[in-house]
């Protein structure tokens, strides 16, 4: 969270030891440049330094401009690495995801009930310590929920993730889902009787991104009884197609789809909206290459007409929209930074015909024109990187906020997730490599336009 | 007009700085209104209308709403069944039918995959929203392809974008391989397309054509399809006004007919609202972090000029000064150059941008493609054209305010003392 995210950058940077290497040499290559630069350049770094501390109103605000562009990739980048994160944390390398041939959404999957019984009894799949096979029997489908004391014009509904299931404990097995402490997962029947109460209540265990939704729009009559302000806890009632929903448990789910999802008894939830089939049946094999001996198998299984996904897949399948959120990004950043060259171009070719004296100065004492121009490309330089850097930093205040989104295929269906943004060693090494480049190209016309004077014109 | 005159000679003077600052502005101002037309787009989804303003019926429950088509015809009529009760306007069925025309499975991608509004054709013309008040002259078009497509039940209308990336013109038949009617797979004839915008992507068949091809697998196969009693997905009425949607959707909610699976009624803004309510982080950080720091970004580049330009012509202004120039024309002058490189590239900017990213593919982007609900594609609303000039004018105004008055308290003695 904010307060500790400058310890976040730190612990960031001793990341970029993970960074993809053609990134890190990128990066390395990127920064060698610049110290080459700084090392093998004549005029003292300081006259520059000097210069900018002079001129401190312009360089302000060219460095504000980079803070402001790199401050603003650091955060977009920490929503779309948030979503990249939820897909790839919630698909078990070890799970075979089963889905209706055709289908390639839990949310438009129908699989029978006799087919999902010999689909689990194939070999491959693993069995718990009591030699219960690792096998997810599951009905997923979207509902509404209106809103409680909805603002006018605003959306008067939400959508809500159910997940029915037949056993709870060995369904958490499979997709590696905790409770929380004083928690406990939906009793056989899946209800419960609640006293004062004319129906029973359906018993649910809830995501800890979904208890913060549904906690939203609560009464204040509500809210001065409830056990927690900000979110559900157990023990809370919601209400969803006029039945009391009963909260038994809160999942340990953060940083996964499951975060937002509501999960109940499958034989309660599934009747209740009318879905009486099974959406997706997922299996546990031993670890990853049994998982894809187990998939092969179930491509070649005749007895239904089946689409088996290797659960990674699957997730990697809902990235889709991520994909195409990174590439407006990059668009939006690209243009940016674009019209950020431009600003740091004026400020660089003012700085030199402001300093055409020096320039001849320099000139005559005998630095060449290559270490001229370099001095100030380094100008520009350390402009970009300073206000670059400090664009980072703050941008790493974004870190660990959450935010709601979407993931899906982009074909239809999808799910709504709370996400946390993620400030990682990647994004930071990309902003800086973005400001460097800024940099570089802002300052490598008026450089250039710098040695072209003749010493006796410039001291005139 | 010697002002004007004064203003344009000073921003040639320094052509490079003005064009830096030009380009930049253009920049900046294209990302704004790329923004900006997403938020104005969804601003008007979810406004409500005060007359002749749609209504959606769904499922009450779940999403995606799939309700039986036998519900059909009496929703249509808003469930009016007694001589007194209240009738829509108008009244659409939509059914979705997605397929890919590749019949290899594994082949399948976003390059041939189809998506469909299964409906009355008719309907093209008085009930979609943008197609019911089309300018005559493609109305007229347009209305040859739905004439077409109600000749022909096994017809298709497509958009344009779709037809590209399918690689399909008019006249062409192939078949449409079902994904959520399972071996209901379609033979269809191209026979229109829509008009140029926010149906680039779509896709719409006659709703005769579906039904037949369940009724025929009914009769193959001896029992209905699985998706035989899910097949409506939407219904939407056209109502004269508030008053008149509050009677029938108490009509349709209170109706027996209407119990497995129930029903809601709803103003389409507040249907669509639903489903963007997932977005709201993203919409807020894009209407209140993203485009405010562009903007600040832009009046710094500005204001980056615009000082650099007024410390170089310190003695030129109190030049002007000493020929009688007053403070506030300095303030103007220099204000005025600012102004007039803010709206000028501004308005080069938003009619670069309104002409690249609305005309199709290869001349354009065809629209903003970004990930928002059930949004194709966003288009640059026409009134774009004056965001550009009023964000340049707007931004050069604020970044060059301090500048300018600097420029205008430039004392005369000091200047000439440091000349001297």
């Amino acid at each position: 969270m904010p307060v500790v995210s400058p310890v976040i950058l730190a612990l960031s940077l001793s990341e970029f030891q993970h960074l993809p290497t053609r990134l890190l040499i990128a990066l390395g290559v990127a920064l060698a440049i610049v110290l080459v630069l700084w090392a093998v350049c004549e005029v003292p770094l300081a006259y520059n330094v000097r210069n900018l501390t002079v001129r401190w109103k312009t360089t302000i605000m060219t460095a504000l401009a980079f803070t402001l562009v790199l401050g603003l990739m650091t955060v977009m980048l920490a929503f779309v690495n948030g979503m990249h994160r939820l897909t790839e944390n919630s698909g078990q390398p070890g799970n075979v995801i089963i889905l209706s041939e055709g289908a390639t959404d839990e949310g438009f999957s129908n699989l029978g009930f006799s087919d999902v019984g010999d689909l689990e009894n194939q070999p491959g799949v693993t069995t718990t310590a009591d030699g219960k096979r690792l096998c997810s029997r599951e009905t997923y489908l979207v509902v509404n929920q209106p809103i409680e004391n909805a603002t006018r014009g605003g959306p008067q509904r939400r959508f809500v993730q159910m997940r029915g299931v037949d056993d709870p404990e060995i369904s958490g097995q499979v997709h590696g889902v905790t409770l929380l402490p004083n928690g406990r997962w939906f009793s056989s029947s899946g209800v419960q009787e609640v006293p004062g109460e004319t129906e029973s209540a359906i018993e649910v265990v809830i995501g800890e991104g979904v208890a913060r939704e549904l906690s939203r729009g609560r009464s204040a009559e509500v809210l001065a009884t409830a056990k927690n302000h900000d979110r559900l806890e157990i023990g809370d009632v919601f209400k969803i197609a006029n039945r009391n929903w009963l909260v038994v448990g809160v999942m340990q789910s953060s940083g996964s789809t499951f975060d937002s999802e509501v999960w109940g008894k499958r034989s309660v939830i599934g009747p209740k909206f009318g879905k009486a089939t099974y959406t997706s049946l997922v299996m546990r094999a031993k670890d990853g290459p049994e998982a894809r001996k187990l998939k092969d198998l179930f491509k070649k299984y005749e007895k239904a007409s089946v689409n088996p996904l290797l659960e990674t897949e699957y997730f990697e399948s809902l990235s889709q929209i991520n994909k195409q959120f990174e590439f407006g990004i990059m668009f939006v950043t690209v243009f940016i930074a674009i019209g950020g060259v431009f600003g740091v171009m004026n400020t660089m070719f003012a700085a030199i015909s402001q300093r055409t004296k020096d320039i001849g100065v320099l000139q005559l004492l005998g630095f060449g024109k290559i270490h001229i121009m370099i001095s100030f490309l380094l100008e520009s330089l350390v402009i970009a990187f300073i206000g670059g850097l400090i664009g980072c930093v703050l941008g790493s205040f974004a870190d660990g906020l959450t935010a709601t989104s979407v993931v899906g295929s982009g074909q239809g269906g999808g799910k709504t997730v709370v996400l946390k943004l993620t400030v990682d060693a990647i994004s930071l090494a990309y902003s800086i490599l973005l400001t460097l480049a800024m940099g570089t190209l802002g300052g490598f016309l008026p450089a250039f336009s710098a040695v072209r004077l003749k010493p006796l014109d410039a001291l005139r | 007009m010697k002002f004007l005159g004064l203003i344009v000679k000073n921003i040639g003077r320094n052509a490079i700085r003005s064009i830096l600052t030009a380009l930049g502005t253009m920049m900046l101002v294209f990302v704004v209104t790329l923004v900006w037309a997403i938020l104005a787009f969804l601003n008007v989804a979810l406004s409500e209308k005060n007359a002749n303003f749609k209504a959606i019926i769904t499922e009450r429950w779940q999403i995606p709403s799939q309700m039986p088509y036998t519900y059909a015809s009496t929703l249509c009529e808003g469930a009016a069944t007694k001589p007194d009760d209240v009738r829509p306007m108008d009244s659409m069925t939509w059914q979705f039918y997605g397929g890919s025309i590749e019949k290899d499975r594994a082949k399948r991608g976003m390059n041939n995959v189809l998506f469909a509004f299964s409906l009355e054709p008719i309907k093209l013309l008085t009930m979609m929203d943008d197609l019911d008040n089309l300018p005559s002259a493609t109305a007229a078009v347009f209305g040859k392809s739905v004439k077409a497509l109600q000749d022909n039940r096994q017809g298709i209308i497509l958009g344009r974008t779709r037809m590209e990336t399918l690689k399909k013109k008019i006249g062409d038949t192939f078949t449409i391989y079902s994904m959520n009617y399972k071996d209901i797979d379609l033979e269809v004839t191209l026979v229109g397309e829509f008009p140029e915008g926010r149906y680039n992507n779509s896709a719409a068949i006659n709703r005769d054509y579906l039904l037949a091809a369940m009724d025929a697998y009914q009769q193959k196969n001896g029992k209905p399809h699985a998706m035989a009693n899910k097949s409506l997905n939407l219904v939407w009425l056209k109502v004269p006004d508030s008053a008149t949607l509050g009677k029938i959707t108490a009509q349709i909610e209170s109706s027996p007919l209407f119990s497995n699976p129930q029903v809601k009624c709803e103003t389409a803004s507040s249907g669509i609202a639903a489903f963007i309510e997932p977005y709201r982080d993203l919409i807020w950080g894009m209407r209140y972090l993203l485009a405010p720091a562009i903007l600040v970004t832009l009046s710094l580049v500005i204001s980056n000029s615009i000082s650099i330009s007024v410390r170089e012509r310190r003695s030129e202004l109190a030049v002007l000064k000493v020929l009688g120039f007053r403070p506030n024309q300095i303030l103007t002058l220099v204000l005025g150059e600012a102004i007039l490189i803010g709206a000028l590239s501004g308005l080069i900017s938003s009619c670069l941008t309104y002409g690249i990213v609305n005309f199709p593919p290869p001349y354009g982007f065809g629209g903003i493609k970004f990930p928002i609900a059930f949004f194709a594609a966003f288009s640059i609303p026409l009134a774009a054209l004056w965001w550009g000039p009023a964000l340049g004018a707007g931004t050069a105004l604020v970044g060059s305010f301090v500048p300018a008055w600097g420029a205008r308290s430039v004392k005369v003695s000091e200047v000439f003392s440091r000349v001297g």
